[in-house]
């Protein structure tokens, strides 16, 4: 494992040459945050500023939800008319990340052409929570990553602690099947093996063993914490809709209310548009601030997609996603008379 | 102004007499190990130690869904308002304070929201002193303070051995004469006691100047730091629906036939559809007017129009934002 202050001081000199020589006009990665544990996204346009680039084990956020927006038509021809040209935009990715860049690419929200993409090889990130837990009553003044690629971090009374970096990392890069970028224009830190590739897929069908009065009420249960805040939708790098079908109100598709049935429509919904397009990059499960498991459901269609038509979003830049094609020897056992 | 005592060992009598008069939400551990304010059985431990809950209690009197009427076939009709009393214990200083601002809006000016006030008449709150502040925590900043009893009938601290207990409003006397039989007289020793933890409880929050953020939000309403600041912002509600002064909502009828309701939902001001006319222009068209929008109207609008900030430092924004925004950098970018 490359240590991240090397890989750092590799992303800041990537960076500048990028944007001194004016191969990007957008250089997007991540910085310190005002919290530990965290950091934030960082929009960088000039190549004195390349010192704001940070890596650490916090760098969580799929930049790549930020990708569509930047190339989105504007609706009105018009305004479209008047809209200055495409930028190019070097961008910091994950193994996971670069699976979300390969599908908005294959579903035409981005041109290749027009991206730099940074890979970084990733030995998973920290789940904050779990580092928020694992400290119990102490307070983290500072966090930054040991010489064991653990997590070192100060508390609110001096003391030093260190948190093993296996026990905090998050579910999602527990159960990572590509750490390291399949797709790059520059690879940054040493090629990362994935540790338990099948973990998700396991994990889908132990759910699935249990009853379905089991599942609906640890669904139910689970569900009814959500508060309709949209984070999970929000982060998601694959919902970029221009016009969602749960912003609807004539007519209101979907009620906006924090009733059971309309948390589960909604949660459906996702799972539902997710099928053959998620990547499991976890974002929706990081983004949500009531702590639900966001990618069981999502899971499931994915697990699905995978077993019907052996795909895998963003696995391969020149494949067709099954959902966008027909072909006449299609499975479709799965199609019930009504 | 009442000050009694009680001992920590008699705190589920205490509750078990509030339980007789009404619902008794105090805190407690959920299966994730987080502590929320739950209506739970007398049997179950009351949990003192805990830093702040995940939700702000503002859905006690502004459900974050709530039917303002029913309709039948032309008919409408309000439905009943509740009667029962509730009993919030343990609320933190920063998330009583909000209440004031919610009582700005919902009971400050000619137009009383009906909804909110029966909530508010129904609902006694006791505060428990703040003593373990988190780094996302400015109250001390935008005038409050862990050991601040306002927006709260009753303010508790906790001491070692005992919970020191003031009232702060006719309704905090009235529940404290009420279980007097309870209650020891509170010792200086005890207030003493009590101010010691709130002053160390002060000197862990780092200060945020908000000063002439009024003024200082005007002058910089043009500014491109707003574009800046707000390039990262995903959109998501998770700040307003979290934060205990937000209150922006939506109203809905959902009808099938010719029957229906009028439901009140929570909005927020970062959805584009917020702002959104029936024309389809929309004045608020990019994450930068939103944003600004936010920040202008908790520490300018609010300040303009109620002389009140409308943030209480309670830091669940800056904890929650899935990219870690956080608006104490804007208002020290402003120079608020």
């Amino acid at each position: 494992m490359t240590p991240s202050h090397e890989i750092e001081a590799r992303l800041r000199e990537t960076a500048e040459e990028l944007l001194r020589e004016k191969r990007v006009d957008l250089f997007l990665g991540y910085e310190k945050a005002s919290l530990p544990f965290r950091t934030a996204p960082l929009f960088l346009t000039s190549p004195e500023e390349v010192k704001r680039l940070a890596w650490n084990p916090f760098c969580t956020t799929n930049l790549a939800v930020y990708l569509p927006r930047l190339f989105k038509a504007p609706a009105d021809a018009r305004a479209a008319k008047a809209a200055p040209p495409p930028p190019t935009v070097g961008v910091v990715l994950k193994g996971c990340d670069t699976l979300s860049v390969v599908a908005l690419i294959q579903e035409r929200q981005v041109p290749r052409e027009k991206l730099v993409l940074v890979g970084v090889a990733c030995p998973g990130m920290v789940d904050r929570r779990k580092a928020e837990r694992a400290l119990g009553e102490h307070q983290a003044l500072g966090a930054g990553e040991d010489a064991h690629g653990n997590v070192h971090v100060v508390v609110e009374d001096g003391t030093e602690l260190t948190l093993p970096r296996e026990e905090i990392v998050a579910d999602v890069c527990l159960e990572c099947r590509r750490p390291t970028p399949s797709i790059h224009d520059a690879l940054l830190g040493a090629p990362v093996e994935a540790k338990a590739p099948d973990a998700a897929q396991r994990r889908t069908a132990d759910f699935e063993s249990k009853g379905l009065s089991a599942r609906w009420e640890h669904l139910q249960k689970t569900l009814s914490k959500c508060i309709r805040c949209n984070a999970c939708r929000q982060a998601c790098p694959m919902c970029y809709c221009k016009d969602c079908l749960l912003d609807q109100t004539r007519p209101r598709w979907v009620g906006a209310s924090t009733d059971i049935s309309d948390v589960t429509i909604y949660h459906l919904l996702r799972a539902f548009h997710m099928a053959g397009r998620c990547t499991d990059c976890g974002a929706c499960a990081r983004a949500c601030p009531m702590g639900i498991d966001t990618r069981l459901l999502v899971r499931k269609s994915t697990q699905l997609v995978e077993d019907l038509y052996g795909y895998r979003a963003g696995e391969a830049i020149d494949a067709t996603p099954p959902l966008s094609a027909f072909a006449t020897d299609d499975p479709q056992d799965f199609l019930t008379e009504p | 102004m009442t000050e009694k005592r009680i001992p920590h060992t008699d705190l589920g009598r205490f509750l078990d007499r509030l339980r007789e008069r009404g619902a008794v939400y105090a805190p407690a551990r959920d299966e994730a190990g987080d502590v929320a304010l739950t209506e739970a059985p007398s049997s179950e431990p009351v949990v003192l130690e805990y830093r702040n809950f995940r939700l702000s209690p503002k859905a006690f009197l502004l459900p974050q869904n709530q039917t303002l009427l029913r309709f039948k076939n032309g008919k409408a009709e309000q439905p009943d308002l509740p009667d029962q009393e509730t009993f919030l214990f343990g609320v933190r200083p920063c998330d009583a304070r909000a209440l004031l601002a919610l009582d700005e809006v919902f009971l400050g000016g000619d137009q009383h929201d009906p909804y909110y006030e029966r909530l508010r008449a129904k609902t006694v709150v006791i505060v428990l002193a703040c003593t373990r502040p988190m780094a996302s925590c400015f109250c001390t900043s935008v005038g409050g303070g862990p050991g601040d009893g306002a927006g709260a009938d009753v303010l508790a601290t906790g001491l070692e051995a005992d919970l020191l207990l003031r009232a702060q409003t006719p309704r905090g006397e009235e529940l404290l004469s009420s279980v007097a039989d309870l209650l020891a007289d509170a010792t200086p020793d005890a207030i003493e006691e009590a101010e010691e933890r709130i002053r160390a409880a002060e000197d862990q929050i780092a200060p945020v100047k908000v000063d002439n953020s009024a003024q200082r939000l005007r002058d910089a309403y043009d500014s491109p730091l707003w574009e800046a600041a707000s390039q990262k912002c995903l959109g998501c509600g998770t700040c307003s629906f979290l934060c205990p002064t937000c209150h922006c909502f939506d109203i809905t009828d959902e009808v099938r036939g010719g029957t229906g309701r009028r439901v009140r939902t929570w909005d927020c001001c970062a959805y584009p559809l917020f702002t959104l006319h029936a024309s389809g222009h929309n004045p608020r068209p990019t994450p930068k007017e939103r944003w600004r929008q936010r920040i202008m109207h908790k520490f300018r609008y609010a300040v303009e129009t109620f002389d009140r900030l409308f943030c209480v430092g309670c830091g669940r924004c800056i904890r929650n934002c899935p990219v870690s925004m956080d608006l104490r950098t804007v208002l020290k970018e402003v120079g608020a």
